[in-house]
Order: structure tokens, then C-alpha cells, then sequence
């Protein structure tokens, strides 16, 4: 039984086709990166995943169960590209409000909070006032808000922008662990060297899957040397006139 | 619906604001800073207005032979100076230039036959020559007249044919302008700043992303909606009890009702208001746009809503929208228990008229929240 099944997905906005026909299988229990420049509508399939927004046309199937779907909420988590957190609230005071929404067990929230704070090594920072943290520690306590209430799939929309390359490996090597305690998670970039830690990835342009597989192999399938080079080839054949790889600009809900 | 969710919604509003002095500080002193200035400013009566007397009147004997008696003189007497300064001059030009350099506001001219006319019961004139630029100073100036001759003929012992008895009023009997005023400023102060924050942070949780975040867990619109309804509700009572308070020690306001039933209004007001910055924030993407529609908010609820000026100043063609507005009502019901003492028995009609607003911007709130497309 797949995590994530998708079929014929289109989203347009004023006109604009964000996600042109696109369909997409993720396996339990994977790390899949679905890679793309800004505007290449990673962000508009991860938001009609979680159901944030309404597909124009085409079916989005998550655990199972219809996209958008509230008794989904429980066994997702979703970490946004933005920070969005409460930045006039402490860490714990962002965990605790998520913890009763998730609805936690009572008795394993103080547990729990410990293990995400240690997850993202921010146990002294617990009483941290956002706005007082710098960037990397944002980005680390929205990552432990979206793992709090331990969910089997997690979305992941950008989690590494702005984070300095020593930080980013530590995500890596986290997602790594989630992965190991069974747990889908799907990874949105545009740092394309950084795919090579997923099990799969999709390559998106213009919103469609231009190539998917094992990073070694979508590599080794166009004849490139990295996965920069084999999305360059891929969408120059594959969707005409390709934009600047890291242009922004792109079709934001 | 999880009370638990709806808790939690409500708890982190205020846990916000423990992090965030200036908000409370605006929620706080806001209200008190706009008692202050209104009471201050506008419910005070019009003073030392300053007028010229041209007197000449030549009086009248009271015997052959004996020196003559003016009575103006006694009228002049009988003449508030709290409300007029009076400056005595001869000349009709000067006086009246003295007028149009804008150094006073009126010239009164009392006649020749003043006093020979008050004696014999015969009309005359009193000459007015105003600078009408101010209608409230000219009212004042008129009234200030009309009071003064009351009383010099009743003093003097000369009867009235007609006079208007008003001490046994129906309701206010003590009541001052400011009575009625301070129902309005409270009206005015937690509708505004009730809806001006909700929008402002609701606008913040859209473009931070974190109403995203709230969606994307189990909550529903409705018990987002709810929480930030209970806090704001919670908040605008306080308001009302600071407000109210603030009131009856500084500017002595009369409370003739049920005080409880004047802080029900209020928290309608301000669940109500804070459902219409919701509903509001849905239309701005950024924060600078969400400042641009203040205006929006502030001018028909000062203008339209009777808050300051009687609904019956308005021309019957618009008075349609004021009952648009939920603040009519709410200065309409505060108005009735604190000055005509009403019980909910007769100001039903305007908590009813708050509730059907409250109910249908919740819903509209909630709806406005529901992934957009």
C-alpha cells in the first residue's frame, strides 16, 4: 500500500498550470526528494497533499484516504517553508499549543517534547522566545513542531533553505533516523546535491515529473556526471525552453 | 468540536500577548488614553465665549423726577459669566470689527426702550451681530441670553405668560453630556481596537504561514475561529470593567443599570468585532495592506454608528447602513442601562441585534478560512 498516490493532478492558478497532469507513486517507509527550481510546483503538490489547497482537477490519494482530509491531520505532520512559528511564543509555548491540537495524550507530551528538543538539539533552548533565535534554530524548531506529534508521514517543504551547511547535514542525518523508525518523509529542495540522501527522487519542471528513480540512477540514465547536470539535460529535452535552474519567481498559493 | 483545541487556540492568544507589551499596552491604555481625551475634550460645556455689550439703554424712572433705573443692568447681571466673557464698549463699528478680526464672537446691542419696554410689557429688540462661523459657540451665546433674561424677570418679579418646567425628567435626570458621550467612547474604543488587532495578527498568521500550520493539524476552521473568539471576548471585558471604572472615577458617569448586563454588551461587541477582523484579514495578503483598510473600519464606525452624534442627525437615506453596523447597537443598549437604568427586559432588542452580527461573522470568519481555492 502506497503513502502517496497521485494521478493526473492539475492545479492552475489565474491560467497559470502549476501542476500539468502530474502523477506520482511514494512506498511507505522512503525518503523521497521531489526536486525542482523555485516555480517548478514542489510547494502547490505539497500543499494539495496536505490539504491546504483544493486540486483544480485529478486525484491525490494520502495513507489512503482522500487528500485534505481531516482524520488525515493526526498521521501527518507538515513542516511549511516558512518558519511559522508563534515568534512571540517560546519553543515549549509553540510544542504546547501543537500538542493539544494534535490532541497528544496528556501524560506523553512532557516526553515527548524532550525527545523532538533533543532530535533538533535545542534542549537549552526550550524557553527561547522565537524571535530571539537565529535562523538555523527557527528552522530547527519548526522541524521538531512538525515531528511532535510523532506522525507516520511527514512533508517537508524546503527544510534546508537558509541553513548553514554544517546544520544541514545534521537534517539529513535526522531524516535518515525518521526513516529508520519506519516513517515516510517527503522532501522538497532545490539543492539538488543534497538528493543524493533520498531513496528516490522526482526531478519536477514546469509542473511535471520530467525523471524519477534512485539518484544514482536518474544520474546514470541521462548520461550526466551529478544531478544538477542530469536535471539540466533531462529538462532541455524533456520541457523545452528551461528557466534559470535557481530563478525565482515562482507560482505561489 | 474539542473544547481541548478551542482551549489551546485561546491559550496561546494570551500567552502571545505575555510575550508582547506593546499589544497589551494598546489593548490597556488605548481605551483609557481615548476616555481621556474624548471626556476631556468634548464632554466639558462651552466656556468663556467672548461677547461685546453695547448698552443703551436709557432706563426708566421709577418716579417723576427720580433718576432713572436700568433694568439691563440687571439683565447683564443675571448673564452666565461662566459662559460668557463680557466686554463692555459704546461704539457699534469698533465693536463689531472687533468681531470680524475674529478676537470675539458676538456683538449684543441691548435698545434704548429696554427698560420702558421690560416695565410696560412691550416687545423689543435685542441686536445680534454674530460670527456664526461656529453654530455650537452661536447656540451657546443664545442660550446664555435666554437664561439670563429668564432669570432677571423672574428675580424681578415679573411673570412669564408661558414657561417650560423640565426638572421631573423622564430619564437623565442628572445626566451631562458626558453621560452620554462615555457610552459611545467605550462603544468606539473596543470595536476599534478589538477589530484592529485581530486583522492585523490575523493577517500576521496568513503571511507567517502559521494559519497553515493550524490547518494542516486536526483543528477545524470553526474551532480556530471559537478560540480567538473566547480570548478576544475575555479581553473586551476587561476593557469594560477598566473602562467603566475609569469612568465613574473620573468623569463621575451615572450607572443607573445592571453594570453586569453593560459588561455582557461589551464582550458581544468585542466577540463580535474580533470575528470581523478575521473576516477582514482574508482580504489583505500583507500587513501593509491590512493598515490600508483602517480607514475602512474607523471612519463608519465614527461617522455612521450614533456613537458620538444622534442617529436622528443623520438623513433618513443612510441610516440604513448605521444599522448595519453592530456598534449602533451597542452604543444604543449601553446608553439605555447606564442612563435610563433598562434591564434586559427592554434592551433585548440590541443584545439580540449583537448576538445575530456575532453569529453570522463567526460564520463568516470560519468560512473565510476554509482553504481558499
Amino acid at each position: 500500500m502506497a503513502a502517496i498516490t497521485v494521478r493526473g493532478l492539475v492545479k492552475e492558478f489565474d491560467g497559470l498550470r502549476a501542476v500539468d497532469n502530474l502523477d506520482l507513486t511514494i512506498e511507505r517507509g522512503e525518503v523521497y526528494g521531489l526536486l525542482g527550481p523555485n516555480g517548478a510546483g514542489k510547494t502547490t503538490v505539497i500543499r494539495i497533499l496536505v490539504g491546504l489547497i483544493k486540486p483544480t482537477s485529478g486525484d491525490a490519494r494520502v495513507l489512503d484516504r482522500p487528500a485534505g482530509e481531516k482524520e488525515l491531520a493526526k498521521r501527518t505532520g507538515y513542516m511549511p517553508q516558512e518558519i511559522a512559528l508563534y515568534d512571540t511564543l517560546t519553543v515549549e509555548e509553540n510544542l504546547d499549543l501543537f500538542a493539544n491540537l494534535y490532541e497528544m495524550e496528556r501524560g506523553r507530551i512532557e516526553q515527548r517534547k524532550l525527545e523532538v528538543l533533543r532530535f533538533v538539539a535545542l534542549e537549552d533552548r526550550r524557553d527561547s522566545i522565537v524571535y530571539q533565535l537565529s535562523g538555523g534554530m527557527r528552522h530547527r524548531a519548526s522541524l521538531a513542531v512538525a515531528l511532535l506529534h510523532e506522525p507516520e508521514l511527514l512533508f517537508l517543504d524546503e527544510p534546508t533553505v537558509g541553513v548553514d551547511p554544517e546544520l544541514r547535514a545534521g537534517f539529513w542525518e535526522n531524516f535518515g533516523r525518521l526513516k529508520t523508525s519506519g516513517k515516510t518523509v517527503i522532501i522538497t529542495t532545490h539543492y539538488m546535491d543534497e538528493a543524493r540522501h533520498c531513496d528516490r527522487v522526482g526531478l519536477m519542471h514546469r509542473g511535471r515529473l520530467v525523471a524519477e528513480g534512485p539518484p544514482e540512477e536518474v544520474v546514470a540514465r541521462a548520461g550526466a556526471r551529478d544531478l544538477e547536470e542530469a536535471f539540466l539535460k533531462l529538462a532541455s529535452t524533456g520541457a523545452g525552453k528551461l528557466p534559470a535552474a535557481k530563478a525565482d519567481g515562482g507560482v505561489r498559493p | 468540536m474539542r473544547a481541548r483545541r478551542v482551549l489551546a487556540v485561546t491559550r496561546r492568544v494570551f500567552r502571545g500577548f505575555k510575550h508582547d507589551r506593546r499589544a497589551v499596552g494598546l489593548l490597556l491604555f488605548a481605551p483609557i488614553l481615548a476616555m481621556t481625551v474624548f471626556g476631556i475634550a468634548f464632554a466639558g460645556n462651552i466656556t468663556n465665549i467672548s461677547v461685546i455689550i453695547i448698552n443703551d439703554d436709557v432706563g426708566v424712572a421709577p418716579a417723576p423726577n427720580a433718576t432713572p433705573v436700568k433694568l439691563s443692568e440687571r439683565f447683564i447681571s443675571n448673564i452666565s459669566t461662566d459662559v460668557l466673557d463680557i466686554e463692555r464698549m459704546s461704539d457699534m463699528d469698533r465693536a463689531v470689527q472687533k468681531v470680524r478680526d475674529g478676537k470675539s464672537w458676538a456683538v449684543i446691542q441691548l435698545p434704548s426702550d429696554f427698560s420702558a419696554a421690560v416695565r410696560s410689557s412691550t416687545p423689543t429688540n435685542i441686536t445680534i451681530r454674530a460670527d456664526k462661523s461656529n453654530q455650537q459657540v452661536y447656540v451657546a451665546i443664545q442660550k446664555a441670553l435666554r437664561d439670563g433674561a429668564d432669570r432677571m424677570l423672574s428675580s424681578g418679579g415679573f411673570r412669564m405668560p408661558i414657561s417650560i418646567n423640565d426638572t421631573d425628567a423622564v430619564y437623565g435626570k442628572e445626566a451631562e453630556f458626558s453621560d452620554f458621550l462615555i457610552p459611545g467612547v467605550i462603544t468606539f474604543a473596543i470595536f476599534l481596537l478589538t477589530t484592529l488587532l485581530t486583522m492585523l495578527t490575523f493577517t500576521t498568521e496568513r503571511v507567517n504561514r502559521t494559519l497553515d500550520r493550524l490547518l494542516a493539524t486536526p483543528a477545524t476552521e470553526v474551532e480556530i475561529v471559537l478560540g480567538y473568539a473566547l480570548a478576544f471576548g475575555i479581553i473586551g471585558t476587561f476593557q469594560a470593567i477598566i473602562l467603566v471604572s475609569y469612568g465613574v472615577v473620573a468623569f463621575h458617569i451615572l450607572i443607573e443599570g445592571s453594570l453586569l448586563l453593560a459588561f455582557l454588551i461589551t464582550a458581544l461587541l468585542a466577540t463580535t468585532s474580533q470575528a470581523l477582523g478575521i473576516l477582514l484579514s482574508s482580504a489583505s495578503r500583507t500587513e501593509a495592506q491590512a493598515v490600508q483598510m483602517i480607514p475602512l473600519i474607523v471612519l463608519p464606525a465614527f461617522l455612521l454608528s450614533g456613537i458620538f452624534w444622534p442617529l436622528e442627525a443623520m438623513p433618513s437615506w443612510l441610516r440604513p447602513f448605521s444599522y448595519a453596523l453592530p456598534p449602533t447597537y451597542a452604543a444604543q443598549g449601553l446608553r439605555s442601562i447606564m442612563i435610563r437604568g433598562w434591564g434586559i427586559d427592554r434592551v433585548w432588542p440590541q443584545l439580540l441585534a449583537i448576538v445575530v452580527f456575532l453569529a453570522l461573522f463567526l460564520a463568516l470568519a470560519s468560512v473565510s478560512l476554509r482553504r481558499r481555492r
